[in-house]
């Protein structure tokens, strides 16, 4: 990496699939889907360039198993769709999961639910990237507010996905994705590493035996090591098994390594927080409405502060404690009606008072809304 | 000698060391012993043999080989089995199924399968029942098959596998009968030298839920005419035919999906020039 910078206009959506091929994605497999179609359109034309392999798929649950498929391959796959595709991915998104199937899921979020509204922005998909799948289970999911962002966040599900071993969502906001910006990418970017392959000697080779990094190393097909993946509950070897031991092992290891390598994963920006009396939580593109807010209010004087998640699941836990330890008054917007409150409302104690500032008809979150609701909650607090 | 080096096999060398969970009798372990049979004939190494399937009892085959082995999630292997593929074209891909994993959850995927022609082979273990849920009709289950669930039948006109494949672009077809071993695993053979998509569906009687299944091996017998390379007399055929004749039934010529043998390695130095304003 040579630090260098080029300056570029992009949309959103390209720079999602050109940062994905900076970080080393020669795979993809996708179904169209609107606000999330420019993905797959400039993926279709970079990725033959490098070598890489672009498949239409029959759906979006084709999509993502193709894409684990590829993966375990070798391949260094992603899918982008957006909410009804987003709904049919999360089975395999689990069988990726259980079967620690390195791999970007995409999901450029409209309004929903169902059809809703295909080309208006929305973020009532947080919950679902949380949730979406059944059974217990840890999640990574990221959440840009910008262009430029969208190229660092991209690079970054690749590099979590890769070290750990983990699908990686990566949620963007209709607004986003269509947004063209000037941004100031790396002249020469580096294509991310981390995956680990199973080394040394084949004959007594665990498929799902982890070390300290608990991420175990991948056999790579071909390379001489039986490797059985399953979406069944398994042991070290691979193989099913019902043993409450086992099965409480395996779980348990997959929660772990994701706080293992929480340092790589949690990405948050606590603007102002420190004397706030009121703090905003925001994400993605209701954050820039937020940011705008907050700074309006400080100079009319009033003591707000902004604690924007970049990584939404594993929520920030921590960092918002520290960032909200004196505010009275927390109000999360959010383009839903109040799915990431809930998250807030577990992490607040009784003496913060939480409120949503909510929308979901289609348009995004203005400043002059948030500011409305901080002179409220200001003045129920009198 | 480690495996790498090997240049020839035993059956035993594609078995793990799991045994099955299947009933006694079940007709999917004679397609276990085929397809080492069959692996054993075309020599390919077992770390080079990735076997990928849904859910069912007859999913569970990858984990009794000792290839690689997939074990997914109900209907999907075919795509599963694509990205692989197309991701690796030096494997070859055999993808594992049965009735209602690929011909009713996994039904659509079917159909593009055949279209998109892929290099790899296609085995449906066709018992006509859900084996694993204890018995319900499937896709290819006869109208008047009673059960808990269909009380006196279903009444719908069954699925008709190697029709559809034919109709979607399959690039081989072939019906086998999992007790004929020597044939099943000569078509097995030929199917995965066949270039593309080739699909073999063997019945595989579920001697649990469909003990009439077993006068299967009676009934079974060799296709009274040569494969042919034409999918419309195939087809005919086949639809005319008893749903006994065994072997191959169609040879096509298709160009397989074109998958690209990376050179360039994901070298995002070519995206220089995008960044220029
Ligand atoms: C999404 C989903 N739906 C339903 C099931 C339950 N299920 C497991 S196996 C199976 C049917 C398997 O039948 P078939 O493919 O014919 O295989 P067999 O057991 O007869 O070999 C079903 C419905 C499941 N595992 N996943
Ligand atoms: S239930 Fe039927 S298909 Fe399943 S193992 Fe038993 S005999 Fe085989």
């Amino acid at each position: 990496m040579t630090g260098e910078t080029k300056l570029t206009n992009l949309q959103g959506n390209h720079a999602c699939a050109l940062a994905a091929i900076s970080a080393g994605c020669d795979f993809y497999a996708g179904y169209p889907i609107t606000p999330s179609s420019e993905v797959a359109e400039r993926m279709s034309v970079e990725l033959p360039r490098i070598g890489g392999t672009f498949i239409q798929m029959e759906d979006e649950i084709a999509s993502m198993a193709a894409v684990l498929g590829a993966a375990m391959g070798g391949a260094v796959a992603m899918t982008a769709t957006s909410g009804p595709g987003f709904s049919l991915k999360q089975e395999n998104i689990g069988l990726g999961i259980i079967t620690e199937t390195p791999c970007v899921i995409v999901n450029v979020m409209r309004g929903g639910p169902s059809t809703g509204m295909p080309t208006r922005p929305g973020q009532g998909d947080i919950m679902q990237a949380r949730w979406g799948t059944h059974g217990d289970h840890p999640v990574v999911a990221l959440a840009p507010a910008s262009v430029a962002e969208v190229w660092s966040e991209t690079r970054r599900a690749f590099a979590i996905a890769e070290a750990v071993r983990t699908p990686v969502i990566l949620l963007i906001d209709e607004v986003v994705g269509h947004l063209v910006e000037t941004v100031a990418v790396d002249a020469n970017p580096e294509p991310v590493t981390g995956r680990v392959w199973a080394e040394g000697d084949p004959a007594n080779f665990q498929p799902y035996e982890a070390g300290p990094s608990l991420v175990p190393a991948m056999a790579k097909p071909g390379d001489g090591r039986r490797a059985h993946m399953t979406g069944l509950t398994h042991g070290p070897d691979g193989f099913p098994t019902q043993d409450p031991a086992t099965a409480s092992a395996m779980l348990t290891r997959l929660f772990d390594k994701i706080e293992t390598h929480n340092s790589l994963i949690e990405r948050f920006e606590a603007i102002d927080c420190e004397d706030a009396d009121i703090v905003i939580v925001a994400y993605g593109i209701s954050a820039r409405a937020a940011r705008r807010a907050t700074s309006l209010a400080r100079k009319a004087g009033l003591r707000v502060g902004l604690f924007r998640p970049v990584t939404l699941w594993p929520f920030p836990e921590t960092a918002f404690r520290t960032a909200t330890k004196s505010a009275g008054r927390i109000l999360v917007a959010e383009m839903n009606a109040g799915q990431l409150r809930m998250e807030i409302e577990r992490l607040t104690s009784e003496n913060q008072h939480v409120e949503g500032v909510n929308r979901f008809d289609g348009e995004p979150i203005t400043p002059e809304a948030i500011l409305t609701a901080i002179d409220q909650s200001k003045e129920q607090a009198a | 000698m480690t495996q790498l080096q090997k240049t020839s096999f035993k059956a035993s060398d594609y078995r793990s060391d799991n045994t099955p969970i299947w009933c006694p009798g079940c007709g999917d372990f004679h397609v276990l012993l085929s397809i080492t049979k069959a692996l054993v004939e075309l020599g390919t190494a077992p770390e080079n043999v990735a076997v990928v399937s849904g859910i069912g009892c007859s999913s569970r085959i990858p984990a009794y080989t000792n290839c690689y082995g997939f074990h997914g999630v109900h209907g999907r292997s075919l795509p599963l089995g694509a990205g692989l593929k197309v991701a690796r074209p030096d494997l070859t891909v055999m993808v594992m199924s049965g009735d209602g994993d690929g011909f009713s959850i996994g039904g659509n995927h079917f159909l593009h399968a055949c279209r998109r022609n892929v290099d790899m082979t296609y085995v449906v273990m066709d018992n006509r029942v859900y084996g694993m849920t204890k018995g319900q009709p499937s896709p290819t289950t006869e109208p008047d098959w009673d059960s808990a669930l269909s009380p006196g039948g279903t009444g719908l006109s069954p699925f008709h596998p190697l029709v559809i494949a034919l109709a979607s672009g399959a690039n081989f077809v072939a019906r086998e009968f999992s007790g004929d071993i020597k044939g099943t695993t000569r078509t097995l053979v030929e199917a995965v030298r066949h270039p593309g998509f080739s699909f073999v569906e063997i019945l595989s009687p579920c001697v649990t839920f469909r003990p009439d299944e077993r006068a299967w091996k009676t009934q079974i017998h060799a296709a009274p005419v040569e494969a042919t390379d034409d999918p419309a007399r195939a087809a005919r055929r086949i639809m005319t035919d008893d749903g006994f004749n065994v072997g191959v039934l169609y040879r096509g010529n298709r160009k397989p999906y074109n998958t690209h043998v990376k050179d360039t390695a994901g070298d995002p130095a070519i995206l220089e020039e995008e960044f220029e304003i």
